[in-house]
């Protein structure tokens, strides 16, 4: 996956121990990553033919989620207050989601999709861990 | 001598035993019992050897009894099994018994029966092969020792509990031919010494009753006996699971050993990584696996999984097993799970489930988050109905049956990929019934309610049944024929019937007639005094009619009334049918001004002849009529009854009154005409009465506004627009086409009045018209002098007179009462 060099924490502890900006932080770079391959991988399967409409519709529902869901985490961290240098981050990591995507558009569509899983249950997880740090009354 | 003698002797007894021996015959010999055998399962056949047959021809019977009984059987069956034998199906056999069998040979001599053969069928029936052989080798100290394991054949009949089976065994390599037997006795189980290793063994085994016979051998099943010097089989990875996603074990299954002690290592690799690491943890997790604890558990990473078996010959590998440990995460069952019944205050209590995640799972830091699902089912239903909650720990459940027990059970699993716990230990509810003193008493309230109900209606229904059920189901009305008074006919005075027709006498007499030319004579001026004299008839008949108004209020046989005049009046209105010829005739001759007559009563030999009122339109007319007595609209008996009831009410209609000698002639003709109708000239009058008012103000009306035009003609006769060939053949009189309204009947050049009847067409039609005398129509003059004219040949048909019907629609607004409403027939004359 080309997401792979990116430093996450791979356990239940090392996720806990970020800092909260830090947690966001990736959350929105992991999102960042995989924004620019979707929309390519869009474009890729619609000439297929085998695929149903309804595999294409939810694929790009997909694509709108991700979207969606960085510009709430931006949100979020806006109405925080996180002092996240997000600004450099994010260049940094624009920089670095261009190239990544590159290597992205090289793989196959099994192992995308398989990526993507992957990624999407790790922003899923952080999400969680993120949201019983900041509201820790609700369900947590 | 002697030799003689004995030569003689032999001689004879020579002879003898030829002749013996010729025709030796004799009583049979005894047959023997050879074998009884069972050749098919629950049947078995015996054979038999006879004796010596005596020359003759011998039957065979066999005999046999059951145990001690003493009932003695005859074969069932000798031909199965071939000459000499006898079969007993399945239905003569019966297992747990001893038969004893004899055969008799009989012939004409005698007979001789064998001696007894005891069978016991148990015995001779070949028993089912052992089953479920299975084998197994063990190996301990490089010796191989194969363990054998079957079992006997399935009895279905029980006989066997007190026969014992005996085994045999035998086995032999795989490639050789010879079979080595070895016997068992009586337990299921053998181990088999001495066996090369490395070779491939087959083995059988079979079994026998203590008095029976051996049965088959059992199915041969075949055991490799391992080799001491092969590596062990692959062992397989059965699965790897992580209760909290937080660490995971991973199970495998070994595969044969070989022979030696084998080790299993379990081997992996994270994903991206080369290095190969063992498992951490055999033990924790149990025999044949591998526990990874929370420093070696990754996330998001593929592990690379793969076991090892190791022995003194060789190692052996299974195949890799990629685990996500995301992706492999079932959690406990849900525990602490809790009832509480609550009972709201005037609501029906509900059930609150409550229960906590496993212990293990870490649902508060959000890191596992579960999912929950529950299924209750009633304690003896078989379904259960499952209900998924999401992500809450508690439930409320509402929709209980009280009374009844459930069970209850939880699992969960985690939101994302995983996959669900096992369910939680069943839980028992138990629903209070809910009995409410409320209810009951609501029920009972209401049923003695419905019973005194029902004891009301049906004390009413006695008291008052006819009523009811007269109010229910109303009678249906009998026809009323106009004119006919029912019961007077059922009185069966028919007398008064006729009269009350205005048929004097059936059949008509020449009073009728008389009378009906009496009034004809009547005209005008001239008969002024006819008419009062006739007036004052009236009132003697209107008299009548008041005296005879207490009759029945039906069927007076009246002009107006379509129904029955005819019949009544078919022969007593011949006059009448002459009438119009002779009236207009006078009418003619009179020139009094007036204007003929448009009513005739006419009396059709058919049935439908009703009395008709030519008609102008009705109360208009009239009033016209009224003050002017040369104009005469005669609209129809209705009219003329109005008049009629005019003369008679003096009081009432003054207006009327003064007109009504110039209309006695009229009146009397269409009395006469009607003479039947008194009595319904009665009945108008009653109905003039109500609408005294009406045609009186019209009369006023016409009074005030036409003054002009009552000098004139006022007659407004109505065009017969046509003739109604229904039932009441009506001649329905166009409404004049310069006035614009009924009321207004404004006599104007344009309008023909007929007045006189010209003739009678086809049995229905009157044909009028106009009065010849009328000085505002010139323009018909001609014309009503030729009709005039032929009228006046008397151009009567068939002795046919019409009435043409009031509409029927006239009699039924005047409610039934069969009185017709003037102003009802306004509206019919259009």
């Amino acid at each position: 996956c080309h997401t792979s060099r990116m430093p996450t924490p791979k356990g239940k502890e090392l996720a806990q121990n970020l800092p909260r900006e830090e947690l966001t932080h990736l959350i929105l770079k992991l999102l960042q990553a995989w924004k620019e391959p979707l929309s390519h991988f869009n474009q890729h399967i619609e000439h297929h033919q085998e695929l149903s409409d309804d595999s294409l519709s939810k694929a790009k529902q997909i694509s709108n989620m991700v979207h969606e869901l960085k510009t709430g985490v931006e949100k979020v961290t806006e109405k925080a207050r996180f002092s996240i240098n997000s600004l450099n981050g994010m260049a940094s990591s624009e920089a670095a989601g261009l190239s990544i995507s590159n290597e992205a558009n090289l793989m196959s569509d099994s192992d995308f999709i398989h990526c993507f899983r992957r990624d999407s249950n790790k922003v899923q997880s952080y999400l969680k861990i993120l949201k019983c740090k900041i509201m820790p009354e609700n369900s947590c | 001598m002697m030799q003689k003698f004995i030569s003689s002797v032999q001689i004879i007894l020579l002879l003898s035993w030829t002749t013996v021996c010729l025709f030796g015959q004799s009583f049979p010999g005894k047959p023997k019992i050879v074998r009884c055998r069972s050749l098919e399962k629950d049947t078995f056949s015996c054979w038999w050897k006879p004796g010596s047959d005596g020359r003759l021809p011998t039957n065979y019977t066999l005999f046999y009894s059951k145990d001690s009984e003493e009932k003695i059987y005859e074969c069932p069956d000798y031909r199965t099994s071939g000459p000499n034998s006898c079969y007993f199906d399945k239905k003569h056999t019966n297992h747990r018994t001893t038969y004893n069998i004899t055969v008799m040979a009989t012939n004409e001599f005698g007979s001789n029966s064998s001696d007894p053969q005891y069978v016991d069928v148990t015995c001779i029936v070949q028993p089912d092969s052992p089953v479920d052989l299975s084998l197994e080798t063990k190996t301990s100290a490089g010796v191989t020792d194969l363990w054998a394991k079957w079992s006997p054949p399935p009895s279905a009949h029980n006989s066997s509990s007190w026969h014992v089976y005996h085994y045999e065994l035998r086995f032999k390599p795989e490639e050789e031919e010879k079979w080595e037997t070895v016997s068992v006795g009586v337990q299921t189980q053998y181990k088999v010494v001495k066996l090369n290793a490395g070779l491939k063994y087959g083995v059988q085994v079979r079994c026998m009753l203590d008095c029976g016979e051996w049965s088959e051998w059992s199915p041969e099943r075949q055991i490799q006996i391992p080799n001491g010097q092969s590596p062990p089989e692959k062992p397989t990875i059965i699965k790897c699971r992580s209760p909290e996603k937080e660490t995971f074990t991973c199970w495998w299954k070994p595969g044969l050993d070989g022979g030696h002690p084998t080790n299993y290592t379990l081997l992996y690799s994270k994903e991206g990584e080369e290095q190969i690491y063992e498992c951490p943890d055999y033990r924790t997790a149990g025999p044949n696996s591998c526990y990874f604890d929370k420093k070696h558990t990754s996330f998001w990473t593929i592990y690379n999984i793969t076991v090892k078996a190791t022995n003194e010959m060789g190692s052996n590998s299974s195949d890799p097993h990629y685990v996500d440990v995301t992706y492999i995460v079932q959690p406990d069952p849900p525990v602490n799970v809790t009832l509480e019944l609550k009972k709201p205050i005037n609501r029906k209590p509900y059930l609150v489930l409550t229960w906590f995640p496993p212990p293990l799972a870490d649902v508060r830091s959000g890191w596992l988050t579960l999912e929950y699902e529950l299924r209750l089912k009633p304690e003896e239903g078989e379904e259960w109905e499952t209900i998924f909650v999401g992500q809450q720990t508690q439930y409320k459940m509402f929709s209980l049956n009280p009374g009844k027990k459930y069970i209850v059970q939880i699992h969960c699993k985690p939101d994302h990929h995983g996959s669900w716990s096992e369910w939680s230990s069943e839980k028992y509810i138990q629903i209070p019934s809910d009995y409410r003193v409320k209810d009951m008493i609501v029920w009972i309230i209401v049923g003695v309610l419905s019973s005194l109900i029902c004891l009301i209606m049906s004390w009413t229904m006695v008291l008052k049944g006819y009523r009811m059920i007269a109010f229910i189901l109303p009678p249906v009305p009998g026809p009323k024929i106009k004119g006919i008074d029912t019961h007077l006919l059922e009185a069966g005075k028919s007398e008064e019937l006729l009269s009350a027709l205005g048929c004097h006498g059936f059949p008509p007499t020449s009073d009728c007639e008389e009378l009906l030319i009496e009034y004809l004579e009547v005209e005008d001026s001239e008969d002024q005094q006819l008419r009062q004299s006739h007036n004052n008839g009236h009132p003697g008949k209107n008299a009548k009619m008041t005296s005879k108004e207490t009759d029945s209020d039906s069927g007076r046989g009246s002009c107006d009334s379509p129904s029955l005049l005819s019949e009544k009046c078919r022969e007593s209105c011949t006059l009448p049918s002459k009438l119009p010829s002779q009236d207009v005739r006078e009418i003619h001759e009179n020139n009094a001004g007036k204007k003929g007559w448009e009513t005739q009563c006419v009396a059709s030999s058919e049935d439908k002849a009703l009395p008709f009122n030519i008609a102008g339109t009705k109360s208009s007319t009239w009033p016209a009529a009224n003050t002017h007595p040369s104009t005469f609209a005669y609209h129809s008996t209705v009219d003329a009854q109005k008049i009629t009831l005019s003369t008679t009410n003096v009081n009432a209609a003054p207006v009327l009154v003064g007109n009504e000698e110039k209309h006695q002639s009229r009146y009397s003709t269409s009395e006469t005409l009607c003479e039947e109708n008194l009595e319904k000239q009665r009945e108008m009058e009653n109905m003039h009465s109500k609408n005294d008012q009406s045609t009186i103000q019209v009369n006023q009306n016409k009074l005030n506004e036409k003054s002009s035009f009552l000098n004139a003609k006022i007659m407004d006769y109505v065009e017969v627009h046509k003739v109604r060939q229904d039932e009441n053949s009506a001649v329905l009189l166009k409404h004049k086409e310069n006035n614009g309204k009924i009321e207004k009947y404004t006599i104007s050049g344009n309008s023909k009045e007929y007045t006189k009847v010209s003739t009678v067409v086809d049995h229905n039609i009157l044909v009028l018209m106009p009065d010849p005398r009328v000085q505002h129509t010139p323009v018909y003059q001609e014309p009503a002098k030729e009709m005039s004219q032929t009228l006046q040949q008397g151009q009567v048909e068939k002795n046919m007179s019409y009435c043409l019907p009031v509409p029927s629609e006239c009699q039924r607004e005047a409610g039934g009462s069969e009185y017709m409403d003037p102003s009802s027939f306004m509206p019919s004359f259009k």
